[in-house]
């Protein structure tokens, strides 16, 4: 099937298009389960009062972890979590595999528990290498208490 | 979802079963969510390496599907005052699992509608492996 | 935490402390609980995608050696720096129990905008010394003056 995909102009419209918002929580406990995760024990992202002491409103968010979307039945993919939106690009892509190709983070501010964040995200680039597409999203992460945006990340993803 | 009254209920009635079925995901988000990491939930190896056949549900996760069965029978004018289960049994991903309750008792106390029931978990087989019980409210009809 | 380190006391070409590690399952179980990444692919040895992808055992997710390296700049940076940005590319898989080491190197020093930036080249690479998650890293540091 792969073989036969062309990216064509239609699909290039799509680029930057954004998606509605979605909310992302930071909240202590998944600042904690996610420094867990990643293997940290930097008290930084564990202990509140260690973290006040260093100068920060909270525990400090691990790098490359920007909340957790909230989850609505039906709504996410039950899998990665992720939203599903009205609105933003829409691909068929006809590939089965799926990897991730790469991440990049851009910080403005830090991001820590309590954090309440929008994000919307847009298609930047489509790719062919090969037999391979690498589909690359730009999400925009605000603070909604602020309206201030606090990170902007990169992911590439790569259809197989 | 329609609110089932007390009027409508006699001992012995069997409530509308639950049917689960887990897939190691569905452990592994358990343990996301419950924070037990016990690795025999999701590591064959390492259930394997402690005596078990293989990986085995979380006893907590089978008491919340008896909390889920309860809560869907109750509807929302319902209360569950308490419930509890025994684990008795060990049960494995991807086998179905029955979440059953049965009424034990009827009747008015405090000026609200109590009812008993025994609840269970019970294997394809019929073995019950989380046995229980638990106490609900129900309304009256209006 | 390791003592903070000032724009400068970097010099280019200077190396980052490595940090090691080995995930098992139960790590990336952790993992997708903090990320909220639940693909099988990562702790069930019987998810039937694998053989399609040509693998014969869990791989670890790309985000958790994406992590390392986030550790890295971050205890780096020290909590006076700030990670301005860091980025990868997922080039080769790492599988379960296998050490993966994150790694990095100074490549400039430049002050822009009012801040004290550090340029770094940073990587995960496997036991074999092949690296799987290379990329780039921009730190602010705080200075002495």
């Amino acid at each position: 099937m792969a073989d036969e995909f062309e990216i064509t102009d239609e699909m290039r419209s799509q680029f930057g298009v954004d998606t509605q918002p979605w909310e992302y929580e930071v909240t202590t406990t998944s600042v904690r389960m996610y420094a867990r995760g990643i293997g940290s024990d930097d008290p930084i992202h564990y202990d509140v009062d260690f973290a006040k002491g260093q100068g920060f409103r909270s525990i400090v968010a691990p790098m490359g972890y920007i909340g957790t979307p909230v989850f609505l039945p039906g709504k996410n993919d039950p899998t990665f979590g992720f939203p599903r939106r009205e609105g933003g690009p829409r691909l068929n892509i006809p590939f089965k595999g799926l990897l991730d190709g790469g991440t990049e983070t851009e910080y403005l501010d830090v991001i820590c528990a309590g954090d309440v964040l929008e994000e919307t995200s847009h298609l930047s680039d489509l790719k062919m290498r090969g037999k391979m597409l690498f589909v690359t999203n730009e999400a925009v992460y605000k603070n909604k208490a602020t309206g201030k945006v606090v990170a902007k990340q990169k992911l590439t993803s790569i259809h197989l | 979802m329609t609110q089932i009254y007390a009027e409508d209920i006699k001992l012995g009635d069997e409530i509308p079963q639950l049917r689960k079925r887990c897939s190691t995901q569905q452990l592994v988000q358990w343990a996301a969510g419950s924070g037990d990491f016990y690795q025999i939930h999701y590591d064959k190896e390492f259930a394997q390496g402690t005596g078990l056949k293989g990986l085995i549900v979380h006893g907590a996760l089978k008491n919340a599907f008896l909390g889920q069965l309860l809560h869907d029978w109750i509807g929302e004018q319902g209360q569950i005052r308490r419930f509890g289960c025994a684990y008795r049994g060990m049960d494995e991903p991807d086998q179905d699992i029955h979440c059953r309750g049965v009424v034990t008792s009827v009747r008015r106390d405090g000026g609200k509608n109590v009812v008993e029931l025994d609840v269970w978990t019970e294997k394809p087989d019929g073995k019950k492996t989380s046995p229980g019980k638990a106490i609900v409210t129900l309304p009256s009809r209006p | 935490m390791t003592e903070q380190v000032y724009f400068e006391d970097v010099k280019e070409g200077q190396e980052l402390p490595p940090i090691k590690m080995t995930p098992d399952k139960q790590q990336l179980v952790k993992f997708a609980a903090g990320s909220g990444d639940f693909n099988p692919l990562h702790f069930d040895e019987n998810f039937p995608m694998l053989k399609p992808m040509g693998l014969t055992e869990n791989i670890v997710h790309g985000r958790f050696k994406y992590a390392q390296v986030g550790r890295l700049v971050f205890s780096f940076a020290g909590y006076k720096g700030r990670v301005k940005n860091f980025g990868v590319s997922y080039r080769g898989m790492d599988p379960l129990n296998n050490e993966i080491i994150a790694g990095g190197v100074v490549t400039a020093k430049r002050q822009e905008g009012g801040e004290n930036l550090v340029d770094l080249d940073i990587w995960t690479q496997n036991a074999d010394g092949k690296k799987t998650t290379p990329g780039t890293a921009t730190v602010a540091l705080p200075s002495r003056g």
